[in-house]
């Protein structure tokens, strides 16, 4: 019985081995080669090394020599760090303020861009170049236009330097981050409405149904997928703000950690006290967050999407 | 009757029509002019003496380029757009050739282990720069690559971003031009350099595109690989926040760098727009 299902499988597998497959096989693992090694060397690689550092005491000039593992001790420091729980609260706080705020101006300006209007091509240009444009030269601009003489505060008549004030700047920063990616939200959503069957709107028409009910009954819960998309893939992006507190604040997530992030934190813990160990426990808690978000996102709304 | 109806019904069919389109030139116009008075602004101040870039005065008065010639020699920008530069271009070329090697193969080749090899392309998505920081920081400095441009290139040879953008076009490539080089006797090699890379050209210019700003725009890596004291190895984005906390109020200077931040990706984008729409949705498809 065994020996038959062997024999079986084995006959028609070592005919195929040709010559010509091998061939190809061969070349095809040429093929793959560099860019797996760099994938392993500098995604998967790491994923694990870090790991493997957070179970030490780690320094710049690494651990040394037969030193023991410190078990989950960097993990219990990071966890009971104050400055970690600040961390955590703003980056939740502006990725809470930038989500909605980038959707709804990226689906208006889909909206509005969608329609048989002039100048189509140039409007959607025009939204979508912030999107483009270094962050940190944006950033800069943002600081000149909000600094106390700056632009912004000399037209209301304010004198509030609101990228360098605790209360004001991860709110600034969230604006700042709404105007320079709701171009690439437009986009997105401007292909999930030319995913849209004409016939839903024609039987609408039919019906005699306002454009704004039409909107709201029809267009808007028929973009659903576009909507999880977009909170997805921005929501993840927006765990990993850093350039605009770097720049605000020199590195220094000042004043007063207001403009401590997640990746902030780490930097900072990595470059600023060298401890390389509290470092990549924070790197792998924050993996853990991002990790456990996508399963119960893709659990919930995700597989029924899919469907 | 039908006619009474129909014709009452016209004009204000009509007149939605006109109030619907005031509103939605209304709203792109106030869209746009919120986007470009902040760029205007930049520009006019980057021409600004520093006592004139407080005002709130579009036009520079004096007007002056003193702060475009400090920029290009006293700080250094000169050499920061060449050291972007090269990063960029490099940085792309080995993207598209190495990302459209391995996006051949997974499209094409038949080979044991393909399906799991490309699981693990894709797993790399999942892997975040948080946690890959510490890892790639210590593994660059015991191979002495830290604070050198092979470093930086080095980690940035292909994403798998482009890989994947590759292979899915290569997919949609019929079969037939495959089987005409192979008839004429070319090796898979030469199939790839001379057929199917030729005809993936739109794809290729997506990718180099939106790769070369990337790179340009990047800040996060190259502020771990050279920021730890190598100014002389400093990309525009890192000179630019150089400038910002070193002389915060020099204005002028710091707009002139900002519009050179931004310059080369702006005439970039105006050429090549269609490419980055296209480039932008498809990678962003992905997931």
């Amino acid at each position: 019985m065994t020996a038959t299902t062997v024999t079986n499988t084995a006959v028609p597998r070592s005919s195929s081995l040709s010559g010509a497959k091998i061939r190809e096989a061969a070349w095809g693992y040429a093929f793959v080669a560099v860019p797996m090694t760099v994938f392993g060397l500098f995604f998967l690689y790491p994923f694990g090394y870090a790991m493997y550092i957070s179970f030490f005491k780690w320094g710049i000039l690494g651990k040394a020599p037969g030193t023991a593992s410190v078990g989950f001790h960097n993990y219990s420091e990071v966890l009971h760090d104050q400055v970690f729980h600040i961390a955590v609260k703003n980056t939740l706080e502006y990725t809470v303020g930038v989500l909605p705020l980038e959707m709804a101006i990226g689906l208006l300006m889909a909206l509005v861009v969608n329609q048989a209007v002039r100048g189509r091509a140039f409007w959607r240009a025009a939204f979508y170049f912030p999107s483009l444009a270094s962050s940190v030269a944006m950033m800069t601009i943002a600081l000149y236009l909000g600094a106390s003489d700056g632009l912004i505060n000399k037209v209301f008549g304010t004198t509030t330097p609101w990228f360098s004030t605790a209360g004001t700047v991860t709110w600034a920063i969230v604006v700042l981050n709404a105007w320079t990616t709701s171009g690439t939200v437009m986009l997105f959503y401007l292909a999930a409405l030319q995913a849209i069957p004409t016939d839903v709107y024609e039987a609408a028409s039919v019906d005699n149904t306002g454009r704004w009910r039409t909107f709201w009954r029809i267009t808007f819960p028929l973009l659903r997928p576009g909507h999880f998309f977009v909170m997805v893939v921005f929501g993840i992006g927006a765990l990993k703000v850093f350039d605009q507190q770097f720049i605000a604040s020199n590195g220094t997530g000042g004043p007063n950690n207001s403009t401590q992030t997640l990746m902030l934190y780490i930097y900072r813990e990595a470059f600023g006290v060298f401890d390389f160990g509290m470092a990549a426990a924070a790197g792998t808690i924050v993996f853990i967050g991002i990790f456990a978000l996508t399963v119960v996102q893709w659990l919930t709304v995700g597989r029924r999407d899919a469907t | 009757m039908a006619a009474t109806v129909a014709e009452s019904y016209v004009p204000r069919r009509a007149r939605s029509e006109t109030i619907r389109k005031a509103v939605i030139y209304a709203i792109l116009a106030a869209i746009a002019l919120l986007f470009a008075v902040p760029f205007v602004w930049t520009i006019a101040t980057s021409f600004k003496t520093i006592p004139d870039s407080v005002n709130v005065t579009l036009l520079p008065h004096p007007f002056t380029t003193s702060a475009w010639r400090e920029v290009w020699t006293q700080y250094d920008f000169k050499r920061f757009i060449e050291n972007s530069l090269f990063l960029a271009v490099v940085i792309t070329a080995c993207n598209i050739l190495i990302g459209g090697l391995g996006g051949y193969a997974f499209a094409r080749l038949r080979f044991p282990g393909r399906n799991v090899l490309f699981l693990l392309v894709l797993g790399t998505l999942m892997v975040p720069d948080q946690l890959r920081l510490i890892p790639i920081f210590v593994m660059l400095t015991h191979w002495h690559l830290i604070q050198t441009f092979r470093g930086y290139i080095l980690i940035n040879l292909v994403t798998a971003t482009n890989l994947f953008f590759m292979r899915q076009y290569f997919l949609t490539i019929p079969k037939d031009f495959e089987e005409a080089a192979k008839l004429d006797g070319a090796g898979y090699f030469k199939t790839f350099w001379r057929v199917m890379l030729p005809l993936a050209l739109p794809a290729i210019a997506a990718l180099a595109i939106l790769q070369f700003q990337g790179t340009w725009n990047d800040f996060f890596w190259p502020l771990i690989i050279f920021g730890q004291g190598s100014p002389h190895l400093y990309t525009v984005q890192l000179g630019l926040a150089e400038l910002n906390f070193s002389y915060s109020t020099l204005w002028p200077e710091i707009m002139a760098g900002s519009v050179i931040a931004i310059l080369p990706i702006l005439a970039i984008f105006l050429v090549f727009q269609r490419y980055f729409v296209a480039g932008a949705v498809a990678a962003g498809v992905k997931g």
